[in-house]
């Protein structure tokens, strides 16, 4: 098992219900898409999952932990273990690509580590193969400010593999990114969390994007679970039905809607690099 | 691993050589600052400074005393307020002057900006030592030198503000006929409006800080009270006289502030540009600046009349020619070298002190202490320095240090607080602990902030070390204020050059570091 949300709710400070009763179970490896219009609690679903807001009601569970581990120190081991991607990547812009990407293991590293990578980036093989995967490696000792928003975002990417978290998470991760360089993206991140064995929960906006790169989609309507289905199985009422607060068109991210589900790329050297 | 040079950091080497560039500058000026922390802990010192600080309790509450810090604080606020009526005066049209704005061609006119980089680029606390010798002991000075150097900043401030704005619609009022003041009055100032007053008030502010200590050079006020009362070692005064700055300052900060976020209000809708509050705050403004000249007492016909102009002449005339002589040459360089060793170190101790007391975790208890170590001005912290580790260049740079700490700490937090905290957030929802997720994600966002209030800090801390030795803290300050007592006005122009040769020459270092920095 990756996670477990059994009855989940998520009242926000100000009484408004983002999520009711949300019961969800992932086993290790999957790759899951979160879709439905916006306002219908993506954001607040993932944010469960990545342990930055605590549920307000039933029991969810991350690997081993249950919700009791909150405010203990067993939270930063499990937060090693769960990697986020952001729709806009939260990186400082004067930050050296190989800093931003070493990074990612500071939940894991020794102080002293840690401290030293800031005067000297102490693992430079190993950034250099997260940024390999993501066709960077020629950035690694670019400044961020240097780098286009989708080579950022790939940053942001490749220091979510040099994680190598067990839970990778992404909030909408290649909304800002231009249709071609979306696809790519997704595709690099499924390929990753597959070859890794990771579990993957992405929230997208595009339909297309989603049904031709998860193999199983969770449609999620004003705080609650509308389906939980294998991408083959989803039908195009079933997504008018989800997307009906949002008028005729179903946002997708070509220009001419194709659910014939793709292979996703995944060669055997992704495969190999991995891990 | 490091043997594959594909695998080696390119920007080490450059690194390792700036870091090692740094120690070989830093190592003597360390020396010439003569900082010893062991003077901290010396036993005689401590005993001193112990008595004294021991002598702070009670504060002393007699009527006769509290009368005259009374007067003393109306002064110290009518010297502010007259001087910073003058150098408005001054300010707008050098400013006009000065600026490329609303020019065809954006030329800069050098004679003006040459007149205020050396208006600036003495200390006001210079200027008003000299004028003390023109017009006697008394406010006059202490208001003509606050009007000459912050008339200076205002002037350069504004022209940089009025070309920092979108410069099209004063280019369109040109070209259809209008007139250079019309197109900058009615293309630039809506624009600047808001940026131009902000930094008035902010000045305004300042100013009453420096009029605080202008009376340790006897032009008056609340620094004139804490010059005797330090010289008397009556602990009791001082406490009064300290705590009475703290509330003077506090009450500036809270007034500039509040008119600083009234700037902010949209305004009312309707057709005067002057709602009831502006015209009040217009009236009470006009009534202070009048009450300050009536209270000053100070004759301008006097200052302005024949005799005094004659006099003036006589007096400047004494100052040249220089004296150039090699040996008076090689005094006045050890005390630039001493001064931007005060300047130096006294930043760079402010800088860890301000940077530790501002880090999120620890601030809150701590902005008090910020608050306070802020209130106290350079040249005060100097003669209780002074006491605890003795006269020198080291209780220059405590001086400077205790005071910027407290400025640098606030400014520090300000830009730590308006850093973007989505990386430092992120790094800790990736279970780094909150010390790393703040130097690998919330200080590289802060870091151009920090630096550019720590290098514009050390532009205004050269001017402060050239002065602090007028109360025995060593440095450029100190040459001057002998020579001055001994009426050798040759000698004292060339330290009053080497100050402005000295200010100068550091606001380009600092511009060249913050270029670099970026
Ligand atoms: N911090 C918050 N406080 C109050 N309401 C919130 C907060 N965050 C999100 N919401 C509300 O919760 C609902 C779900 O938000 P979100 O999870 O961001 O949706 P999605 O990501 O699907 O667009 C929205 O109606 C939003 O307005
Ligand atoms: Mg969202």
């Amino acid at each position: 098992m990756s996670f477990r949300l059994n009855g989940v709710g998520l009242t926000h400070a100000n009484g408004f219900a983002a999520l009711k009763g949300i019961t969800l179970l992932a086993e290790k490896g999957e790759r899951i898409a979160l879709i439905g219009p916006s306002g219908a609690g993506k954001t607040s679903l993932l944010s469960v999952l990545g342990t930055a807001l605590e549920p307000t009601d039933g029991l969810a569970e991350v690997f081993e932990f249950d919700q009791n581990f909150w405010d203990t120190s067993a939270i930063k081991a499990l937060r090693a273990r769960i990697g986020t991607v952001h729709q806009s990547p939260p990186i400082p812009g004067r930050q050296r690509v190989v800093t931003a990407v070493l990074a990612g293991k500071l939940g894991q590293w020794p102080a002293w580590k840690s401290l030293a990578s800031l005067v000297y980036p102490l693992d430079i093989p190993g950034a250099r193969a997260a940024l390999e995967r993501v066709d960077l490696a020629d950035k690694l000792f670019a400044r961020c400010d240097e780098l286009s928003g989708g080579q950022l975002q790939r940053v942001g990417i490749a220091r979510v593999l040099y994680q190598q978290p067990e839970l990778i998470l992404a909030d909408e991760p290649v909304s800002a990114l231009d249709p071609a360089l979306a696809l790519a993206t997704i595709r690099l991140l499924t390929a990753d969390a597959e070859a890794c064995g990771a579990t993957l929960v992405a929230s997208l906006h595009a339909v297309d994007l989603a049904l031709g790169n998860f193999p199983r989609i969770v449609g999620v309507k004003a705080g609650r679970i509308a389906f939980d289905l294998p991408s083959e199985r989803v039908t195009v009422p079933m997504l008018h039905e989800l997307y009906a607060s949002e008028g005729e068109q179903l946002p997708i991210q070509a220009h001419e809607p194709h659910f014939l589900s793709q292979a996703p790329a995944n060669d055997a050297a992704t495969r190999a690099k991995c891990c | 691993m490091l043997l594959n040079p594909a695998n080696r950091d390119p920007a080490a080497r450059g690194r390792l050589i700036g870091a090692l560039a740094t120690l070989v500058i830093l190592w003597p000026l360390f020396q010439a600052a003569e900082v010893k922390p062991g003077a901290l802990f010396d036993s005689g010192n401590l005993k001193v400074i112990g008595n004294f600080l021991a002598a702070f309790l009670p504060p002393e509450t007699g009527a006769e005393f509290l009368g005259y810090l009374a007067k003393a604080t109306l002064e110290t606020l009518a010297i502010a307020t007259a001087g910073m009526a003058l150098a408005f005066l001054i300010a707008v049209p050098m400013a006009y002057l000065a600026t490329g704005a609303g020019r065809e061609k954006p030329t800069l006119n050098p004679i003006t900006r040459s007149l205020l980089t050396i208006l600036r680029g003495i200390p006001e606390l210079v200027w008003a030592l000299v004028f003390v010798r023109v017009f006697g002991l008394g406010p006059a000075a202490g208001v003509l030198a606050l009007g000459l150097t912050y008339g200076g900043m205002l002037a350069k401030v504004y022209a940089e503000i009025l070309e920092s704005v979108d410069a099209a619609p004063a280019r369109a009022l040109r070209h259809s006929g209008a007139s250079r003041l019309l197109a900058i009055l009615y293309g630039l100032i809506p624009q600047a409006s808001k940026e131009l007053a902000s930094y008035t008030v902010y000045r305004w502010e300042c100013a009453i800080r420096a009029s605080v200590v202008m009376g340790f050079v006897g032009a008056g006020g609340l620094g004139q009270l804490m010059d005797q009362a330090m010289k008397m070692l009556n602990g009791g005064e001082a406490a009064t006289i300290l705590l009475t700055f703290m509330g003077l300052v506090f009450s500036a900060d809270g007034l500039s502030g509040w008119l600083r976020r009234a700037l902010d209000t949209p305004p009312a809708n309707h057709a005067s540009p002057f709602g009831w509050r502006s015209i009040g705050l217009l009236v009470t403004l006009f009534a202070s600046i009048v009450a300050s000249f009536q209270l000053l007492d100070i004759g301008f016909g006097e200052l302005f009349s024949a005799e005094a102009a004659h006099s003036i002449g006589e007096f400047i005339a004494g100052f040249f020619p220089p004296d150039l002589s090699a040996e008076w040459l090689a005094k006045v360089a050890k005390g630039i070298w001493e001064t931007l060793a005060i300047s130096v170190v006294g930043t760079l101790l402010a800088a860890i002190a301000g940077l530790l007391l501002a880090l999120p975790k620890w601030r809150a208890p701590f902005s008090f202490i910020l608050n306070s170590l802020r209130s106290v001005p350079e040249l005060v912290w100097a003669t209780i320095t002074a006491l605890a580790v003795g006269l020198g260049p080291f209780a220059g740079a405590l001086a400077l240090a205790l005071h910027t700490a407290g400025v640098l700490g606030r400014l520090y937090a300000e830009a730590l607080d308006n850093a973007p905290p989505t990386p430092g957030k992120a790094l800790r929802l990736a279970g780094a602990p909150g010390g790393f997720a703040f130097l690998y994600g919330t200080l590289p966002g802060a870091a151009p902030q920090l630096i550019a209030y720590t290098l514009y800090r050390w532009e205004m801390n050269i001017r402060m070390a050239a002065i602090l030795g007028f109360v025995g803290a060593g440095g450029l300050g100190q040459l001057l204020y002998f020579e001055l007592s001994l009426f050798h006005h040759a000698q004292a122009s060339t330290v009053i050059m080497a100050m402005l040769l000295l200010s100068i020459a550091v606001d380009q270092a600092s511009a060249w570091l913050r270029q670099r920095m970026r």
